[in-house]
């Protein structure tokens, strides 16, 4: 349903897609996802969702995200709906 | 050379099958192919009346614990049909042991529940399961067996268990007409992912070519479906198409470089830069996991070195701009069709050879005649 993803409500709970795994690289230390013939490297934003990925809501992961960078909430909000919207069009996450 | 870590390793653990796909790319010379002899455990020595025979579990143990330490995260558990050997689970169980996602490619075939929930109990992340066409009659024609039905069996048994599902679809000339069709049959069959791969021209392939490749208008109208299908299906099913690359003007980017993301073991436990380049190539040596580790094969073999970087490259290649891109395209096609790997893939609208694949192609599309008969793959020898 592409249309949602263009709104993904406050409310949206990201799950690991099925037939994704988080995993940390042990030769470089850092987290990458794999999926059926592929691996991606993730930058900081995608990395903070995907271990978030375990029944917190969207509005709960930026509120984390604000007290920990002490970021602004709008630029931050505005940065995770993207993001999530990408990996959700590449079937890498599931929002419930 | 310095070598990179290798992030993939597909693992072909049978060349036996029951299916006789005349696109198989596996080599048509393939004598290697009897079951392993009782375990032999997991040391480098090897006798004569071993070095034919499969790799024991024992030794598949030891190559998935040195890929992970080299670097591998992930496993392609191949073949033939993998499913023949009664050990798949022991080796799923392995990898996912050694921390790598395991990935099964199969026919489907001798995929009971027995088999799926021990393939579950051992972790397996994910199934690519392949078929020859949404249509019964047409896919176990092309099958060369009556494979269909029990393909469908297959992906219901995968479903239940929750293991996430791929369809593989390789497309050619008889079949690519149906191809929305076979997205409409992924989307009611509930994959996560379909892989629409227009077959590549080695082994068996290379042998049928005249009667699997795709006319030009083909390719054009299935370009423009997999690309509506792709749009329209995004954030539901994962849509890959692979194109013919014979009607491309620049060369698929073979492997992302020789020697740097990717090897492959084969049945026997020769360690290959790329699955097709053993029978592709025939002055490569390719050395085995019973003599050598892993990891001094990957970093310091002949074989992995030859074509890895630029520094092997022959003008046009060398002076191009697209030379880390494409990395001069396929080593197994250009021996196939040049006779020497090192030159460019005459694929490229540069290499000197590009002449060799428009005959091919204008014999394709000028002929009336074509003759739809292909030569269906042979099981090796040593099936039981």
């Amino acid at each position: 349903m592409p249309m949602q993803t263009r709104t993904i409500s406050d409310a949206a709970r990201p799950r690991l897609a099925k037939g994704v795994r988080l995993q940390t690289d042990s030769t470089t230390g850092k987290n990458v996802l794999l999926f059926p013939e592929g691996i991606v490297e993730l930058n900081e934003t995608a990395e903070e969702i995907l271990v978030r990925c375990d029944g917190h809501t969207l509005s709960e992961i930026v509120r984390e995200l604000a007290e920990e960078y002490d970021a602004d909430v709008a630029a931050l909000a505005a940065d995770v709906r993207e993001t999530m919207a990408d990996l959700q069009q590449r079937n890498l996450i599931e929002l419930t | 050379m310095t070598a990179p870590r290798p992030y993939a390793l597909l693992a072909e653990i049978t060349y036996r099958c029951p299916l006789h796909c005349p696109y198989c790319s596996n080599p048509v010379s393939a004598s290697l192919c009897e079951a392993p002899r009782r375990p032999q455990g997991g040391g480098y020595s090897q006798t004569h009346a071993q070095a034919k025979r499969e790799l024991t579990t024992d030794e598949w143990r030891r190559v998935i614990r040195e890929a992970a330490v080299l670097g591998v995260l992930q496993i392609g558990f191949s073949g033939g049909e993998p499913l023949v050997r009664r050990d798949l689970a022991e080796l799923v169980r392995a990898a996912r042991e050694a921390n790598l996602y395991t990935n099964l490619i199969t026919s489907g075939i001798g995929l009971d529940d027995d088999r799926v929930r021990a393939l579950y109990d051992a972790g397996l992340d994910s199934i690519q399961l392949s078929f020859q066409s949404d249509n019964a009659d047409l896919a176990d024609e092309i099958a060369g067996a009556g494979a269909h039905q029990r393909k469908l069996n297959a992906a219901a048994k995968i479903r239940a268990a929750g293991i996430a599902l791929s369809l593989n679809f390789v497309i050619h000339r008889r079949n690519i007409d149906r191809l929305p069709q076979m997205i409409e049959f992924a989307e009611t069959l509930g994959a996560e992912r379909v892989e629409l791969a227009n077959v590549q021209f080695y082994g068996w392939a290379f042998l049928n070519r005249a009667a699997l490749l795709p006319t030009r208008n083909q390719v054009i109208r299935a370009r423009e479906i997999a690309t509506a299908a792709k749009a329209r299906l995004a954030g539901r099913i994962d849509i890959f198409y692979v194109l013919p690359d014979y009607y491309e003007t620049r060369p698929k980017p073979c492997l992302n470089g020789w020697g740097q993301r990717y090897l492959t073991v084969n049945p026997i436990g020769d360690v290959l830069p790329c699955p097709t380049a053993s029978s592709a190539i025939p002055d490569l040596r390719f050395e085995n996991v019973r003599g050598r580790a892993l990891d001094w094969i990957w970093r310091e073999s002949e074989s992995f070195n030859r074509f890895r970087g630029t520094e092997w490259m022959p003008e046009p290649c060398r002076s191009c701009p697209q030379r880390e891109i494409d990395f001069g395209g396929c080593r197994c096609q250009a021996a196939l069709l040049t006779g020497n790997a090192a030159n460019t893939d005459p694929v490229c609208e540069f290499s000197p050879n590009r002449s060799v694949v428009d005959e091919v192609l204008r014999d394709t599309n000028s002929s009336s005649s074509y003759r739809p008969d292909w030569t269906y793959r042979i099981n090796p020898n040593g099936i039981r």
